[in-house]
């Protein structure tokens, strides 16, 4: 029934790679916000990024305002996939882009912020997109999600790294508008942020059809949604108890074959994401910068 | 979110092929796909320089570009590049090129990138590699050592060296850690049944799948491939036209093979030489390929232009022996009695029999047998009576059809026994090499001189050669 109002999930691959590929600057002036040294390019390139993604929507969803601003402006369920490749095309540009393209995309973005406003039909509050309080809601499960899912299925990051991250991307925040003392800067500060948020956060109808689409896309063929099922698995089991909870996904821990098994089939993504045009220069430009950034 | 659209990319690709398995297309577009493909291969052999063993791998005849400037440096940086499933994929596309009639074009660009993505071992790694395998550095245990890799293999790379006592020598190193990654990744049965769906839609997947782990795990043994070499380079020695470059044993470990170097012109200039010369080069992939089946009971998997370098007078230097399959006796049996029955004795019956026999054709099917012999006549149209007979691009492209044609009513009943899978790439390779030449010969009796069965007298200048060749051998070994 819900999935009757979005849009299918076809047709996201070819914009979505395109963006990736024109977030990495050819021939760069300067490092960006985040440069070939930092923690940031590295964990980007993992494979457990798409859990990553997954987890960061499936958080991001429990804010009421924030859901609401999204299922009520930015035409989500005309074209979810337009959305979608929307936000990576935004990511790759803050990561890897020049600082003045950087603070052209987050100008942009903000911009579009200004106009999404309105009154949340279940808390009965208003929300402006524009807020501090929900972009840094947004910022931090974001951050939370990318550790989290590289402890889970991916490259687990030290606990020095975690840290740097957490730091690292502060500056993402900043450049969205969060003022920088608002923003967690270590991982400590941000467990304890998440934590002061919790109690405002709740599933609400918004969020249960938009997950519920994202978690069982209408449109994929077999092969498609097996694999599928293994990154919504690693994402729902990266997500915290009381996240889960909200949603009533139950999950028992993944074993370590389990675990092993969906690291293969994120190895099976990452291989057909490396098919599309510009992807594999793109990742080599990153490379290569990581390693003069490493030797020098 | 690069998940969806790693999903989209990825289906895109395989929805056509599942579609394309339940409503079979005309013939007319695999043809010219397989006819494509096989010219890509041969730009691929035009493309590359030296005389490397493995110039060429996944998804088949693409020339990897060996990117120093990204080379990997740690055994981890190959786990990165090569594990979770990546290092399979290019082999399950490589041995899918070989068991299908191409892959569609978007798994074959996907495998193509993959194994773009696969840089060179950096010296020092590659050297750590050597020196693991033979106890000391390579500068030691090679009189020079270039530290340069000339090709990509898919799963290593390729260095010239001369040994100590002066040979000149291709040598073959694996990137470290990829055994035991591949290894771990082929246990997950369940993701490579749904990528052999993918790549080889036409197949059956359980069949394909444990013939295909088997060989991927031999593979990864350099000692196999080895052994492969030294079996058929024993037998072909003092061939008057075969040329199989000789192993050096002390040199070849696990995950080194050291062979000689050998050198002759790639496929694509074999194109442009006189017809008479193509046509001896054609005689002389025939002779190897079927001489090797019947008298060694050896099937290289792997026989497409790249592994072949030519020298004028027909003589072919044959490369690469990682994908060789050993036959028993008793696996042979049916495919000589198959042939027997059809080409020498005419007798449908027991054509068919034998086809039941083998498993390749379900026992009480409701098929006159007329209408099987009708089926399969195209797999020995060269061989039904002798004289010469020009081997076009149509003809192959016809083999290949009809190896795939699921329409035919005799289709439902016919399948191939998982020891004969890799022999479909007798259809694909063999003759898609041959119509590409337009080889002329008299195949039948050319096939008479190598069935064990008949024996027959020399048919060819090469023919004769070949017969003074074994006459020899069977005096030395007197």
């Amino acid at each position: 029934m819900t999935a009757d109002l979005y849009a299918t999930a076809t047709g996201l691959v070819e914009r979505s790679a395109a963006a990736y590929a024109a977030g990495v600057p050819e021939g760069a002036r300067d490092n960006g916000f985040f440069g070939p040294a930092s923690v940031t390019w590295r964990v980007n390139a993992d494979l457990a990024s798409p859990v990553a993604g997954l987890r960061s929507l499936l958080m991001q969803a429990l804010h009421p305002l924030a859901m609401a601003g999204v299922d009520q402006h930015s035409g989500w369920r005309r074209d979810p996939v337009g959305r979608l490749a929307a936000t990576s095309a935004y990511l790759a540009t803050v990561t890897f882009g020049e600082r003045t393209e950087a603070v052209r995309a987050a100008t942009r973005v903000r911009r579009i912020h200004d106009r999404v406003r309105g009154t949340d039909a279940v808390t009965g509050q208003p929300y402006a997109a524009g807020d501090p309080g929900l972009l840094l809601w947004v910022h931090a499960a974001l951050v939370d999600s990318v550790v989290a899912a590289a402890s889970l299925v991916g490259t687990a990051l030290a606990a020095g790294d975690s840290n740097s991250y957490v730091a690292e991307m502060v500056a993402a925040a900043e450049l969205i508008g969060v003022p920088r003392p608002l923003v967690p800067s270590s991982v400590p500060e941000l467990d304890l942020y998440i934590a002061s948020v919790r109690p405002g956060l709740r599933c609400t109808p918004a969020a249960a059809e938009s997950m519920a689409y994202l978690l069982d896309p209408p449109g994929l063929d077999e092969d498609t949604a097996e694999i599928w099922q293994d990154v919504r698995d690693a994402a729902v089991a990266a997500l915290p108890r009381w996240a889960r909870q909200m949603y009533g996904y139950s999950a028992p821990p993944l074993t370590p074959g389990r675990r092993t098994e969906i690291r293969q089939s994120l190895g099976v993504l990452d291989a057909m994401f490396l098919g599309q045009p510009g992807v594999l220069e793109a990742r080599q430009r990153i490379s290569l910068r990581m390693r003069a950034a490493r030797s020098a | 979110m690069k998940l969806i659209r790693l999903l989209a990319a990825a289906m895109a690709g395989a929805a056509a092929l599942v579609l394309r398995r339940r409503r079979r297309r005309t013939g007319r577009l695999r043809l010219d796909r397989a006819r494509a493909a096989l010219r890509l291969a041969a730009r691929g052999g035009a493309r590359s320089a030296g005389n490397a063993p493995r110039l060429f791998a996944a998804a088949g005849e693409r020339r990897q570009q060996l990117r120093e400037d990204l080379a990997l440096q740690t055994a981890e940086d190959v786990v990165a590049t090569l594990g979770a499933m990546k290092g399979v994929m290019m082999k399950i596309g490589q041995m899918a090129s070989y068991v299908d009639d191409g892959l569609s074009p978007a798994v074959r660009h996907t495998l193509a990138r993959l194994q773009d993505s696969v840089p060179p071992m950096s010296p020092e790694l590659a050297a750590a590699v050597v020196e693991e395998e033979l106890g000391v550095p390579p500068e030691r245990a090679f009189g020079r050592w270039d530290p340069r890799p000339i090709a990509a293999a898919s799963i290593g790379q390729v260095h010239r060296a001369v040994t100590l006592d002066g040979r000149a020598v291709a040598v073959k190193v694996q990137y470290p850690g990829i055994a035991e990654t591949i290894a771990a990744d082929l246990r997950n049965v369940a993701l490579l049944r749904r990528m052999l769906r993918i790549a080889a839609p036409a197949q059956d997947a359980d069949a394909l799948l444990s013939e295909v782990r088997d060989r991927i795990l031999e593979e990864v043994d350099y000692r196999r491939e080895a052994a492969s070499q030294r079996l058929l380079a024993a037998y072909y020695d003092g061939h008057p036209t075969i040329g199989v470059p000789g192993i050096i044993t002390e040199l070849s470990t696990r995950r080194i093979v050291v062979s000689e170097l050998s050198g002759g012109a790639r496929f694509a200039e074999l194109a442009t030489w006189p017809q008479h010369e193509r046509d001896l080069a054609a005689e002389t992939i025939y002779r190897f390929v079927f001489r090797s089946l019947y008298q060694v009971r050896a099937f290289n998997g792997d026989p497409h232009p790249g592994n072949y370098l030519f020298q004028r007078g027909g003589r072919v230097t044959f490369l690469d022996f990682g994908l060789v399959r050993h036959f028993s006796p008793a696996e042979l049996q049916p495919l000589m009695q198959m042939a027997r029955t059809i080409c020498v004795e005419h007798d449908p019956e027991a054509f068919r029999r034998s086809l039941e026999d083998a498993g390749f054709l379900r026992s009480g099917a409701p098929i006159s047998t007329q209408a099987i012999v009708e089926h399969l006549a195209v797999f020995y149209d060269t061989l039904r009576e002798p004289g010469p007979l020009t081997i076009t691009s149509e003809y192959a492209s016809s083999v290949v059809r009809r190896f795939f044609d699921v329409r035919s009513p005799v289709a439902a009943y016919i399948s191939v026994p998982r020891p004969y899978v890799i022999l479909q790439r007798i259809n694909l390779g063999l003759f898609a090499v041959l119509g590409e030449l337009s080889a002329t010969a008299d195949w039948r009796a050319i096939s008479e001189e190598i069935w064990p069965f008949v024996r027959g007298p020399a048919a060819t200048p090469m023919g004769e050669a070949e017969a003074a060749w074994l006459a020899r051998r069977h005096a030395a070994a007197a």
